[in-house]
């Protein structure tokens, strides 16, 4: 897998002209509030890897393309101008590469270095889409029904694929069934023939060989002492007597066969007949029911066919080939009565198959006698009735032929020439005319017959023991992908089970110790069951909070791509997720993702930015490793926020008389910084319900916190007998107290340019001193070595330390006893 | 680490050696069809599935 190195983004969802972040391959925040362009990235990203954007996919999104609506929407018509660069480092290869795609050919990526690793290791990853993840996804997971469960994880883990390896090897296997079904058919029709010929009850040796020895006998032949594969009944004729195989007796119960045969064709199979015609009559009835057995004929035979983007139906193009294959499936899902409908109507026509193919074993003999005798009538009648039911076989093991056979199969389905009896009567009284043949030429023509007879069998078994072999090794094979599947499918389950349990406890470490989760996997379902405070297992969505049902999403996630890729886990895009998670909660969710998946890069998007610090402060990411949007606009784009270029963005807007903007994006982020560090250093502004905070409430105890704190920590620094410290804590207070005086006659000028729209009053000198008196407030509270914002420990409890994420300010708070 | 699938796909041409059901080129030939990393089809598994007419077969 990969790690992301940078990426550079022009007209590209909502990002106007150009963007670039520098991920650095390492786990990377993206804060703003909504709408600012967050999951812009995410899409990019993801567009740049797989050629396919999550968001324009799925339900609610008919309609949508990446082609036509990935670009900005001011290049809709010009797609060439929007494309995604990403560098990227494949840690498996030691090579970095960059690939870079563009709206207009989403599956024709320019990769450099063109190697073949390179190809196959990013090809690898264009086939997981799983790597984002985003809060629509999680609930996917955690609150829907089971077999949905079922098919989302599965699909997610790619056992759909394995679902249509089991899918053809059961179709291969069902085909074989009715091969070998048919052969039985055709031996039992030709063991029928030679009994017949024979006269014998049973083929065994004795029975046949009795029979022949005794027309052997006549002629003066050796008898045949037993029967073998090899074993000629006629073996000791010569070539000239073989050539007659008419034997007036034989020929009679031929005749009698079909006559007897005849009488009955009338109710044969009718029970099977009626019940196709019953299935056909609900089809006729429910159009709908027919329309979707139709399309699951045509989906099922579509599905077969599809070998990329490219539907093989109707050649509509998709974005990739599983996009397709899912819409594919999903709608066979929807047709469960049709298929039970089409196999009833396999099952009756299976039946009529086989009574078919006995009438045309009897009707083979007499076709031939009645072609030697010259009943040129009756021999066309009987060609043409043989063809006619040969050419009814194959119509009966399908839906499509059935339907076209619902007349027929309504009434005499046989359909035998009108003038069988007459014709079977005329012939046989003809045959019976016919001298009786000499005992000898009846010994001779008998075992003629009975050899040609003993022949067809022969092959009919050999083709029945052949179709018999296939269809078992197909059963066999499918019997045991499908024990293989359910044993690696129950493994898995269990060990996602264990990682999603162990993920959650940790996530959940103050009030959820014991938590235990149970999946319960069944032929197409997969029930989640999840402990509630000990009171026992429960669907998620019965008890547990929204907070909690999104940790289990993201914790279900984890879990299944550490079963996915195991330590090739390394990257994940993270979209908005565990928004309803406490801030509490989410400061274990980073200790989660830092113990379990040290070596996985994640990209996290958040409009908290409350979570986006948090993010900071426990180490997840760092200011060079995290941005934060500011807002967005459809001309610019995302408008970055960074603690650096905040200042030149306000310096540029003054430079070009613009004192209006440079006036909101200071109050905007001086919004920001107020909240945040009111969170961090444990300030107490006036306490309000609806958590709605203006910033003159909450800047004041911010300065008013700090200043508390840095007097602790200077007399913490005295209790120890650390005058250094004490000296160096006590300048910083008197430093915060200066910018505080400040900037504190200024704030009057913020507020009022924001919100009296007074711009006009306040020119570029008059503003250029309120930026500077907060710039430098604000450096107060911010490291100087690695950039980030000061937070008190412990959050909750009694302070202990006032510090930066690298520790380079790290003032204790609490006192050396007494 | 080996996909799911090929993991499944290796654990049952393995049991397959064990049936007595199928022979060694019908193995070998579902081996090749794996593989291909393809999409199985169910003629190609017939195919496999069927020895030829006039085989070991009296």
């Amino acid at each position: 897998m990969i790690k992301l190195e940078s990426v550079h983004i022009e007209w590209a969802r909502g990002i106007a002209q150009k963007l670039d972040l520098d991920f650095q391959q390492k786990t990377f925040a993206i804060s703003g509030p909504n709408g600012s362009g967050k999951s812009a990235v995410i899409d990019t990203i993801e567009f740049a890897l797989t050629g396919q954007i999550g968001r324009l996919a799925g339900i609610g999104t008919k309609g949508l393309s990446v082609t036509e609506h990935g670009p900005h929407v001011d290049k809709a018509k010009f797609p060439d101008a929007a494309f995604v660069e990403l560098r990227l480092f494949i840690p498996e290869l030691g090579k970095s590469a960059t690939i870079t795609r563009k709206f207009k050919s989403p599956n024709k990526p320019k990769i450099e270095p063109a190697d073949d690793d390179v190809k196959a290791a990013l090809a690898e990853v264009a086939d997981h889409p799983e790597i984002t993840l985003s809060r629509r996804d999680i609930i996917r997971f955690i609150l829907v029904e089971p077999s949905k469960r079922s098919e989302e994880i599965q699909s997610l883990l790619k056992l759909d694929e394995i679902g249509e390896t089991r899918s053809a090897l059961n179709t291969a296997q069902n085909r074989l069934q009715n091969s070998h079904r048919a052969a039985t058919a055709q031996a039992i029709s030709d063991s029928d023939a030679l009994r017949r010929h024979l006269q014998v009850k049973t083929l065994s040796a004795e029975e046949l060989l009795a029979a022949v020895n005794e027309r052997r006998k006549v002629l003066d032949l050796a008898e045949l002492g037993g029967l073998t594969p090899e074993t000629s009944l006629d073996a000791g004729l010569s070539e000239a007597a073989t050539a007659s195989e008419f034997n007036k007796e034989s020929a009679l119960r031929d005749l009698k066969a079909l006559t007897e045969a005849a009488q009955g064709l009338a109710d044969i199979c009718a029970t099977e007949a009626g019940k196709i015609v019953a299935d056909l009559g609900k089809l006729e009835a429910d159009p709908a029911l027919l329309a979707a057995l139709q399309r699951r004929f045509f989906i099922e035979k579509g599905l077969e066919l599809v070998d990329g983007p490219e539907c093989p139906l109707c050649d509509t193009p998709w974005d990739d080939e599983e996009q397709l294959r899912n819409h594919l499936q999903a709608k066979l899902a929807k047709s469960e009565e049709a298929r039970a409908i089409r196999d009833s109507l396999r099952t009756n026509g299976a039946a009529i198959s086989d009574a078919l193919i006995r009438i045309v074993g009897l009707i083979g003999p007499v076709h031939k006698l009645a072609t030697v005798e010259e009943h040129t009538g009756f021999a066309e009648g009987l060609v043409a009735w043989k063809s006619d039911l040969d050419e009814l076989k194959p119509k009966l093991d399908t839906v499509d032929g059935l339907t076209g056979l619902k007349n027929r199969l309504t009434g005499d389905w046989v359909q035998a020439p009108g003038a069988l009896s007459a014709d079977l009567d005329g012939l046989t009284e003809k045959v019976k005319a016919k001298p009786d043949q000499t005992a000898a030429l009846n010994a001779q023509t008998f075992l003629t017959k009975a050899q040609v007879r003993l022949g067809d069998y022969r092959t009919a078994l050999r083709q029945e023991k052949l179709a018999e072999a296939a269809a078992a090794s197909a059963k066999a094979a499918y019997d045991t992908y499908c024990s293989v599947f359910e044993t690696a499918l129950n493994t898995l389950y269990e060990e996602v089970q264990d990682d999603f349990s162990t993920f959650y406890r940790e996530l959940n470490r103050d009030d959820e110790t014991k938590f235990t989760a149970k999946f319960t996997p069944s032929e197409s379902k997969l029930d989640l069951d999840v402990n509630f405070y000990g009171r026992g297992l429960f669907p998620p969505g019965a008890y547990h909070s929204e907070g909690h049902q999104d940790g289990m999403g993201v914790c279900l996630y984890l879990a299944l791509m550490k079963r996915l890729f195991g330590d090739r886990f390394s990257l994940a895009l993270l979209d908005d997720v565990v928004m309803s998670v406490d801030s509490d909660h989410r400061y274990e969710f980073c200790k989660l993702l830092k113990k379990h998946f040290p070596e996985t890069q994640f990209i996290i998007t958040t409009h908290d930015r409350l979570w986006a610090e948090q993010m900071k402060s426990a180490g997840l990411v760092t200011s060079k490793t995290s941005v934060a949007f500011h807002s967005w606009t459809i001309d610019t784009g995302p408008l970055v926020e960074s603690n650096k270029e905040i200042w030149n963005e306000i310096d540029d807007a003054l430079a070009k008389g613009k004192v209006e903007v440079a006036a909101a994006a200071l109050r905007h982020h001086l919004e920001y910084v107020s909240r945040h560090l009111a969170d961090e250093l444990g300030a107490s502004p006036q306490f309000r319900a609806d958590g709605n905070y203006e910033m003159g409430e909450l800047l004041p105890s911010v300065l008013a916190r700090m200043h508390k704190l840095l007097g602790k920590a200077a007399d913490a620094a005295q209790s120890w007998g650390d005058k250094a410290k004490r000296e160096a804590t006590a300048a910083r207070r008197k430093a915060l107290s200066e910018s505080k005086g400040a900037a504190a006659v200024e704030q009057w000028a913020v507020n009022k340019a924001v919100h009296y729209n007074e711009w006009a009053n306040f020119g570029k000198k008059d503003f250029e001193p309120v930026v500077a008196a907060f710039k430098d407030l604000l450096d107060q509270f911010r490291c100087e070595t690695c950039d980030a914002w000061v937070y008190v420990t412990p959050r909750r409890g009694n302070s202990e330390s006032l510090r930066c994420s690298c520790d380079a300010i790290s003032l204790n708070l609490k006192q050396k006893p007494k | 680490m080996a996909k799911l699938q090929e993991e499944i796909a290796d654990a049952f041409l393995e049991k397959l050696e064990e049936s007595p059901d199928l022979t060694p080129e019908m193995i070998e030939g579902l081996r090749k069809l794996f593989s291909a990393k393809k999409k199985l089809k169910a003629d190609d598994l017939v195919k496999v599935f069927s020895p030829p007419a006039g085989g070991d077969v009296k």
